[in-house]
């Protein structure tokens, strides 16, 4: 079975490495072109100096930097997306493929048991898939270290490869696209089945359970007569390591938003806003402490949801035949 | 429903032709007997086994070569030589290899570019290198051209004569195995019309054709399968264990061997009969 496993999916297997190879090159270059540009600009001497307060002392060296090396942010996303491609590509076809060529009549009557095909199957498939998520996790991680100085690894874009999420969601992505396979018995449809439900899972996951899986922490303050609104000065300071996930004003019922509606124009924007009853201002993040119960909360989650989908395949491959 | 009353027993050793029309399950049945599918009712024996201890003791035993011989079409013939004696305990190199060598079919290429003939070859050289005590095939002569069919049988036949497995053919065509099959199974709207060997088939069947009255009484007392009338003549098909009393004097009706066609295509229309009058019948119902 191991045999068979490779011998159907070498190719496959060739081009996933041949672009883990390719990325480790380009994130190569860039992370040492970065790691240059840090010492040499004086940054990296900047926030060393100045462990707690590198954002008011550091803050323009930093924003030179961020806006030098922005462009390779898309890059970045496109290497974490690999996944979601080999879980279309690699994983809807696995099963699918085998109904639509009928090839299941043949391979289901050698001498080993379907359970014992998928079984072994699986193993080898999710088990490269957790590898793929180790490799891009090890090199992801290490390019970081440089940006990881002052941005911190809690924010919406490098929590996903700063840990087992990374390798969870590779193997989520990989079982998701067999088990649509298996649901659907048809290549195309289980490809694109798998890629709306990634990117489903993804949008969900991103924006309404992972800043929620702890509740936030809300800072509140009253405007401050002396300042203009909007330049508000919270009363805290937040690390790097923290999740700022919002900010605003408390309208009149408490409420936090985003902008503040006037209807006056004769008064100054503090006045405008105190009389129509907004309160003051706040900030929700989520403390740095946190970042690893996170980790374990989303990779048991990315788990769960690949559990299910090993289930359903096994159930459909032992009950159905085409 | 695919299946329905159908009760059968398949004696080892035999070479048995399944047949009947398009529909009439035949690929159920031998999914059911490869274990492919489970029967949602009744029970299905195979080498001795019920469908759920099969798997891990019977699989070894049992080959089954799928309609139109679905293949990896990507792999050469050697990689599938390479998987047929990796997943098979029993499986015998040296058979499989020799015959794809005996056929010219060349080792290294990838499958999907031989000739439909040369792959259904490599079908059934991977189902005989596992060494089958039972060896099912659905409709194998199918996508076949007269000259690939002729080899395809003649491979099987060495094969059967070598090992003394049991075959189990099906075609939609019973001139296909009649020159290879002893023993007969017709399979027709769900149910077995007709299960025997085919000599014992023969030799209770018998065509009767003459004048009508005459034709009917010499039939008198015997199961008629079909008669058909044309003019003054009429054509009985007839079974029966007793012989036919031979015409006598100045009698114009004859009696004759039923050929497997016949006999084959009788039972089909029966069962067509059947279907219409009850189609009648619920017509008239409503």
């Amino acid at each position: 079975m191991i045999w068979l496993t490779w011998r159907q999916h070498r190719i496959e297997g060739l081009v996933t490495l041949s672009v883990l190879v390719a990325g480790s090159a380009f994130l190569l270059i860039t992370g040492l072109s970065m790691a240059h540009s840090i010492q040499d600009s004086g940054l990296g001497a900047c926030v060393a100096s100045h462990p707690n307060d590198y954002s008011s002392a550091c803050g323009a060296l930093a924003a030179l930097f961020l806006q030098q090396y922005a462009p390779l942010v898309p890059f970045v996303f496109a290497l974490l997306l690999f996944p979601i491609l080999l879980g279309a590509l690699i994983g809807a076809p696995l099963v699918a493929r085998e109904y639509e060529q009928r090839t299941n009549l043949l391979v289901w009557m050698q001498s080993v048991t379907r359970t014992r095909w998928l079984t072994v199957k699986l193993l080898l498939i999710l088990g490269a898939s957790a590898l793929v998520g180790a490799a891009l996790l090890a090199l992801l991680t290490r390019w970081y270290v440089p940006i990881d100085q002052f941005a911190g690894r809690f924010n919406q874009l490098a929590f996903d490869f700063s840990g087992p999420v990374l390798i969870a969601s590779t193997v989520m992505a990989l079982a998701l696209g067999i088990a649509m396979g298996a649901l659907t018995r048809r290549t195309v449809a289980a490809i694109f089945l798998t890629l709306a439900l990634l990117v489903g899972i993804r949008i969900l996951v991103e924006f309404n359970l992972r800043p929620n899986y702890q509740p936030l922490v809300v800072v509140t303050w009253p405007f401050s007569q002396d300042q203009p609104l909007g330049s508000a000065n919270p009363p805290i300071t937040l690390g790097r390591e923290d999740w700022q996930v919002s900010s605003g004003f408390l309208d009149a019922q408490g409420n936090q938003t985003h902008g503040i509606h006037c209807t006056s124009d004769k008064q100054t924007p503090l006045q405008c806003a105190q009389d129509a009853g907004y309160r003051g201002n706040y900030l929700a993040y989520q403390p740095a402490g946190r970042f690893w119960t996170f980790q374990w909360i989303e990779t048991g989650i990315y788990l769960a949801i690949s559990a299910l989908a090993v289930a359903v395949t096994f159930w459909v491959v032992r009950r159905r035949l085409g | 429903m695919a299946l329905q009353d159908c009760t059968l027993t398949l004696p080892a050793g035999r070479v048995a032709a399944l047949v009947g029309p398009n529909g009439a399950g035949k690929t159920t049945l031998l999914h059911l007997c490869a274990g492919l599918l489970e029967p949602t009712e009744g029970d299905v024996q195979v080498l001795g086994r019920s469908p759920r201890q099969r798997t891990a003791e019977t699989l070894p035993r049992l080959s089954f070569v799928a309609q139109d011989h679905p293949l990896y079409k990507s792999f050469t013939a050697a990689d599938l030589l390479t998987m047929g004696r990796r997943l098979n305990p029993r499986w015998d190199n040296a058979l499989a290899r020799s015959r794809m060598q005996a056929l010219d079919i060349p080792l290294n290429r990838s499958v999907g570019k031989l000739s439909g003939g040369q792959q259904a070859q490599v079908a059934l050289a991977l189902a005989l290198g596992k060494r089958p005590d039972l060896l099912l095939l659905d409709e194998p002569l199918a996508s076949l051209d007269p000259l690939a069919r002729r080899d395809f049988l003649r491979t099987l036949m060495d094969a059967e004569a070598e090992t003394g497995m049991t075959l189990l053919l099906s075609s939609h065509i019973i001139a296909d195995l009649e020159r290879v099959c002893d023993y007969l199974i017709i399979l027709s709207a769900s149910r077995v019309q007709l299960a025997g060997d085919i000599q014992e088939i023969t030799q209770t069947h018998w065509r009767v054709i003459g004048p009508r009255q005459e034709v009917e009484a010499a039939a008198r007392g015997q199961t008629i399968i079909e008669a058909s009338h044309t003019g003054r003549q009429t054509t009985l098909l007839v079974r029966t264990d007793a012989p036919i009393p031979e015409p006598v004097g100045e009698t114009s009706w004859a009696v004759e061997e039923a050929s497997l066609e016949d006999i084959v295509l009788a039972y089909l229309g029966q069962q067509a009969r059947e279907s219409s009058a009850q189609r009648r019948e619920m017509e008239v119902a409503q």
